[in-house]
């Protein structure tokens, strides 16, 4: 009840205008002697979200038969934390500036590697952690063109980049950050979070999770439309997205990235509000901080932070799982048209692709759903059961585990029309699990539709 | 919103889904009006006993039972989409052709089929469901719960037993669940149900045309060629005739074809008719009786049977209510 009444207040205040940047938040910790006026810094969640999308261009860019050199330059944005990595995305486009394009510009040293999910993943084969299955989806994907494997039919550009999202950022944020981070006896507030920074130990703690997150600093004063127009370059939008007005947007503090551009996604429809709940509970949360003035944190004002932490972390678990509900929908719809093309014996390539496109999605959101800390029991298990670890191929066939030496090994399973239904499945377990409200490609919104016209709340009429 | 929340029970007189929504009540008093001056000496739906008898309170007080009970209970029941989403996930599981139909029937045809499929299928699940009700020993136990209403007024509509009711929520659950299932599965999403404020457009013509005076001691008939085909007030306040011809007729709630078909279909009878059970108890009407009473005709007709004959009679003999 106390959260929910938060969420409220939380939505209803982010409703509201003129709040000012993140990064406008100033400096509280005491006997600092430097010259920065702004105590927020999270350049280094900022450099990873360029490494992720530089990592997701990567991997688009490989070419068969050049595996060492497919795999040096997908570990460039994965592993390695080389200062000469030229950004590969975002770059500058017609009318969209962004600046710098290389990414120690923004952060030296960082890679997604060291931070991705610990934690066993039992929805890919092989019993990886977060880390080894990203660095498996890498390997397999130095063997492909442009990172499809049209044998498996595993699109690794989108398995890499929705996995990674959830095992580096979401789970960053949510599981450590948000979570074991803001316990009392670590990174106190009465402490430079290290020694010469201009932040307190809680005040980092927190800038990072909502780096992590993705969205502008100026979020709160702008529209969820407006936020994903930044994450996809409108140049409509360039001139908005410059805050600082240096003539360009700025991959720190001014790009949308990640879960803060699928949570805008989802928003811009108008049916949820999840990027202002999130970005006003970071907002408010880092206030609390800021009222601190530089003190050890009180029970009371870590409660608050905790309750914080909570919006968050729900209303980032519902933009997943939102977007696997989606891409569950895309992936029947799909089957439903590569079942007319083979049917009528057409050419089904292009249809096949896009069905491993989108199945990729699904299944990179869903596994990215699994790795936030908190234990989903046997939603995780029957969303693992149902998708599978591939797409169920026009053969009947599927990816059932993995041989001795590593290599996917295909079994047939269950019919493309079985599959099909268990998309369905998929949404109806998500939809019973997680209070979504935007339900993107409801492949059963007709039947809930109609049910309802139908369903006069029941009677008991006799005759 | 709880089951005394005043919005829950208004909702029963405002939603054009329900038989009890004012307008169609309205037009129900306007048609037993109308009847009233063309035939000035038939019995007419103001009279005291009609709303405040014995048997009128008892509607009351089942239809408000029901209604608190069934607030906490259908959640707990199966639900429409559970039905449908097992139907549909079967039927696409079965043969991956979701709105095969789709491309060959327009967007207007396939409302309309559907609205009017649904229609005719609820109506004759309603029939059977009916006839079982008084061919099934144990169900007539709790069907005769309805028929002991010695006055009818629209109210008598919901003079329901809870296990009834259970039955009931049950047969709608699986005839929508199934035809919504099996409708989207042959036409695709791309579907509507026709409706008039709301409601099944068939549904609502029944309705709106005095489906309340079924339950009313006003006996308008229509001419007999067309009661062949639709259930007239008279002919269904004939099915609650004291009278032994008229035992098990008419059980069809609009289409009097299934009566046809399964031989209990009876022409009205154009005079006013004696409603109620024969075996009716003097304290019929008190609600511990109503509710407890059917329990107690089944232990009692068990016992009976198997002192009698030491084991089970079978309990789908024709007419077996009447016995118990």
């Amino acid at each position: 009840m106390k959260k929910t009444i938060l969420t409220s207040m939380i939505a209803l205040f982010a409703a509201q205008a003129a709040a000012d940047s993140y990064l406008d938040f100033p400096v509280t910790l005491k006997d600092y002697e430097g010259d920065k006026e702004s105590s927020v810094s999270y350049t280094g969640q900022s450099a990873r979200h360029v490494l992720h999308d530089s990592l997701k261009a990567a991997v688009g860019q490989v070419s068969f038969g050049d595996e060492a050199a497919n795999l040096e330059l997908m570990n460039r944005y994965f592993s390695e934390t080389g200062t000469d990595r030229a950004v590969l995305s975002p770059v500058s486009s017609a009318g969209f500036e962004v600046t710098p394009d290389v990414v120690s510009a923004i952060s030296g040293g960082k890679n997604l590697a060291d931070k991705a999910y610990k934690g066993a993943v039992p929805a890919w084969p092989g019993y990886l952690n977060g880390e080894q299955v990203l660095a498996d989806m890498i390997a397999r994907a130095a063997r492909t063109e442009g990172g499809f494997d049209p044998v498996t039919g595993h699109d690794y550009q989108q398995l890499i980049s929705k996995f990674a999202m959830g095992a580096v950022f979401y789970n960053q944020a949510v599981d450590n950050y948000l979570d074991e981070l803001l316990a009392e006896d670590v990174k106190p507030n009465d402490q430079a979070y290290s020694d010469g920074a201009a932040y307190t130990g809680k005040e980092h703690v927190w800038d990072e999770a909502f780096g992590y997150f993705g969205a502008p600093a100026d979020v709160l004063n702008m529209s969820a439309q407006d936020v994903y127009d930044i994450a996809k370059k409108n140049a409509d939008i360039a001139e908005r997205a410059d805050v600082n007005g240096n003539g360009s947007v700025d991959l720190h503090g001014e790009m949308a990235y990640a879960h803060a551009y699928y949570a805008a996604g989802f928003d811009k429809g108008g049916k949820t509000n999840y990027l202002h709940t999130i970005a006003q509970a970071f907002y408010d949360g880092r206030d609390v901080i800021r009222k601190a003035k530089g003190d050890t944190l009180s029970k009371r004002e870590r409660n608050k932070l905790y309750d914080y932490a909570d919006v968050i972390a729900a209303n980032w678990e519902l933009v997943l799982a939102e977007a696997a509900f989606k891409y569950a929908g895309s992936t029947y719809s799909d089957i439903e048209k590569l079942n007319i093309i083979l049917e009528a014996d057409g050419n089904a390539a292009e249809a096949y692709r896009t069905y491993a496109k989108h199945w990729g999605e699904l299944k990179g959101f869903a596994m990215a759903l699994q790795v936030g800390g908190r234990d989903l029991g046997e939603t995780a298990f029957e969303l693992n059961s149902l998708i599978g670890f591939s797409p169920v191929l026009p053969g009947d066939s599927q990816v059932v585990g993995i041989d001795a030496d590593g290599e996917m090994v295909q079994r047939k399973t269950k019919t493309l029309a079985e599959y099909q239904a268990d998309m369905v499945r998929v949404q109806a377990l998500l939809a019973a699990n997680f209070d979504l409200q935007a339900k993107s490609n409801d492949v059963t919104a007709s039947m809930t539709e109609l049910l309802e016209q139908l369903n006069s709340g029941g009677s008991v009429e006799n005759d | 919103m709880g089951p005394f929340s005043l919005s829950e029970w208004v909702g029963e007189f405002t939603d054009p889904r329900k038989r009890l929504f004012w307008g169609y009540l309205a037009s129900a008093v306007f048609l037993a009006w109308l009847w009233s001056l063309r035939h000035p000496t038939l019995p007419r739906l103001w009279q005291r006993d009609v709303w405040f008898s014995a048997s009128a309170r008892a509607d009351l007080k089942l239809f408000i039972i029901n209604k608190v009970l069934f607030f906490w209970l259908r959640p707990n029941l199966l639900t429409q989409s559970a039905v449908a989403l097992g139907v549909y996930l079967f039927l696409i599981g079965q043969v991956n052709s979701a709105g095969v139909l789709a491309s060959s029937v327009p967007p207007l045809g396939r409302a309309l089929l559907f609205t009017l499929v649904l229609f005719v299928i609820d109506d004759f699940s309603r029939f059977w469901v009916h006839l079982l009700m008084h061919r099934v020993s144990f169900l007539w136990a709790f069907h005769r719960v309805h028929h002991s209403a010695e006055v009818l007024n629209p109210m008598t509509v919901l003079r329901t037993h809870p296990v009834e009711g259970v039955l009931f929520t049950f047969r709608s659950v699986l005839v929508q669940g199934t035809v919504v299932a099996c409708a989207l599965w042959l036409f695709g999403n791309d579907l509507q149900l026709q409706t008039i404020m709301g409601a099944n457009v068939f549904v609502f013509v029944f309705h709106a045309f005095g489906s309340n005076l079924r339950h009313s001691p006003v006996p308008i008939w229509y001419p007999a060629w067309l009661e062949r085909w639709l259930l007239s007030p008279a002919q269904h306040q004939l099915h609650h005739s004291r009278l032994p011809e008229h035992y098990d007729k008419n059980m069809g709630v609009v289409l009097a074809c299934w009566d046809r078909c399964f031989g209990t279909w009876h022409v009205s009878d154009r005079s006013p008719i004696p409603v109620g059970v024969n075996d009716q108890l003097p304290d019929e009407h008190q609600l511990g009786r109503l509710l407890l009473h059917p329990f107690e005709r089944i232990v009692s007709a068990i016992r009976r049977r198997i002192h009698q004959r030491g084991k089970f009679k079978k309990f789908s003999e024709k007419g077996l209510q009447h016995e118990l």
